[in-house]
């Protein structure tokens, strides 16, 4: 073995091709090379004592460099349990202070550049916004200008506020429903989830259920009122399909879900569900597209104040108004039982 | 009239004022109980007679036969509601704390040897 050889055995790439061919790790391919170089028992024994020297050094420095990140860790467990508690406390009581004070200074600077309530320099009192209160009822045929605007010249958005509660209904849907096994039998877990939901559910509780007979009619009655006022007086879609929901949810709290589930399975959400955004979707799409090529759209708006009046709005509003009762309804299904 | 306008003025204030503290008596008794049963008395307390103030007071001072029989019609809502909604608390905390659950089931069970034999 030349002198050139074993330079070579130490250069980088020699350690590297070593290590990749034998398997070791390439530092320690030094040992081996001198190994190789000097065959004879005294100088391997010599290398070997060497070694196991080399190697308790290392375990004491590795043992010293534990002890003192063991002492230093507890020093600062006791610091923190002592003084720096106070400190840290004091640090957050401080910084919290600092940031409240620099939001409410952002904040107050803000409105101070605000322009003042009600004046009509205000980006708010715009021609559009002005266009809405003078010709809403005359173009949408509805008393409300509020329904007017979000089911007439806003219906997109509403489109799409509908459309993300529908959506968020699935998402809980797929994350919280309790699955059947494939030939229909229940699953362990929904076995336990039902004597769960009946131990602890108020199911035939006498006082409940004679509550619940005299109110569920009268909670559904003025949501569908709602609904059908949403283009004359407040209301409208969202919050009378809240109502609509709310008594659903308290005729499934007083009478159980055997009776609940005569009227609402998946399939009444599904065809309800799609039935109201389909129509919806097509209705708007038909009267944008008339809109945006100056077609007569055809659809009769009625005299204002009537409650078969302004055109669309009233459809849309029952389309919205049973999208939000049953997803108000499916969430709660859910989230008691993980089904319906 | 004029009398009668002031004497008005001060049934809607004694029975506004009243009805407020009641329900800050009924906030502060939320916070200051430990117990279930106990917080749920002090809140139902605020619920139903609270209410029952505010509303009246706002009776006393409506404008319009039509807004005295909504008003009325909110408070028969509410006092259908809100003991009913009170009870089902209780009925919760009584079936579910291991303290009761033992009283309960020895009453179900006298209950239902009772109905058996025909005593009640």
């Amino acid at each position: 073995m030349s002198k050139r050889n074993r330079d070579w055995g130490n250069t980088l790439q020699g350690r590297f091709l070593r290590s990749m061919r034998f398997g070791c790790e390439p530092l320690d391919s030094l040992l081996v090379q001198r190994l190789d170089a000097s065959r004879d028992e005294s100088a391997v024994r010599a290398l070997e004592a060497e070694d196991t020297l080399r190697e308790l050094q290392q375990n004491e420095r590795v043992a010293m460099a534990r002890d003192k990140q063991v002492d230093f860790a507890q020093d600062v467990l006791e610091w923190s349990q002592s003084k720096g508690r106070k400190v840290i406390g004091r640090l957050y009581a401080l910084l919290s202070i600092v940031i409240c004070v620099t939001v409410i200074v952002l904040l107050m600077e803000t409105v101070m550049n605000m322009p003042a309530f009600g004046s009509p320099a205000a980006p708010a009192n715009n021609e559009v916004a002005a266009r809405y209160i003078e010709k809403g009822m005359e173009e949408t045929g509805a008393v409300n200008i509020v329904a007017g605007m979000i089911l007439d010249y806003r219906a997109f958005d509403t489109l799409g506020e509908s459309t993300v509660l529908y959506i968020a209904a699935c998402a809980v849907l797929i994350l919280l429903r309790i699955d059947r096994q494939k030939d229909g039998t229940p699953t362990q877990e929904l076995i336990a989830e039902e004597a769960d939901d009946r131990a602890f559910e108020p199911e035939n509780d006498r006082i409940l259920q004679g509550s619940a007979k005299v109110l569920t009619p009268i909670v559904l009655l003025l949501g569908i009122y709602v609904i059908l006022n949403g283009h004359l007086s407040p209301g409208g879609g969202f919050s009378g399909g809240a109502i609509v929901g709310a008594g659903l949810i308290l005729y499934l709290n007083a009478f159980g879900f055997a009776r609940a589930s005569r009227f609402f399975t998946y399939k009444t959400f599904t065809t309800v569900s799609l039935f109201s955004l389909s129509f919806y979707a097509l209705a708007k799409t038909y009267s944008f597209y008339c809109g945006a090529n100056g077609i007569p759209s055809g659809i009769p708006l009625g005299t204002p104040g009537a409650i078969l009046s302004s055109g669309l709005i009233l459809p849309l509003n029952i389309c919205v108004g049973m999208v939000v009762a049953c997803t108000m309804y499916v969430f709660f299904c859910l989230f008691r039982k993980g089904g319906l | 009239m004029n009398i009668l306008e002031w004497v008005r003025f001060l049934l809607t204030a004694v029975c506004l004022l009243s009805g407020l503290f009641i329900l800050v008596a009924s906030v502060l008794g939320v916070y200051k109980f430990d117990y279930v049963l106990n917080r749920m008395h002090a809140a139902a307390m605020g619920d139903t007679l609270g209410i029952m103030f505010v509303l009246l007071g706002l009776i006393i001072s409506a404008p319009d036969v039509w807004v005295i029989i909504k008003l009325v019609l909110v408070i028969v809502f509410l006092w259908v509601g809100n003991p009913v909604g009170s009870h089902l608390i209780a009925r919760l905390e009584v079936n579910t704390n291991p303290v009761w659950a033992q009283q309960v089931r020895d009453a179900r069970q006298e209950w239902e040897e009772g109905q058996s034999d025909g005593r009640l």
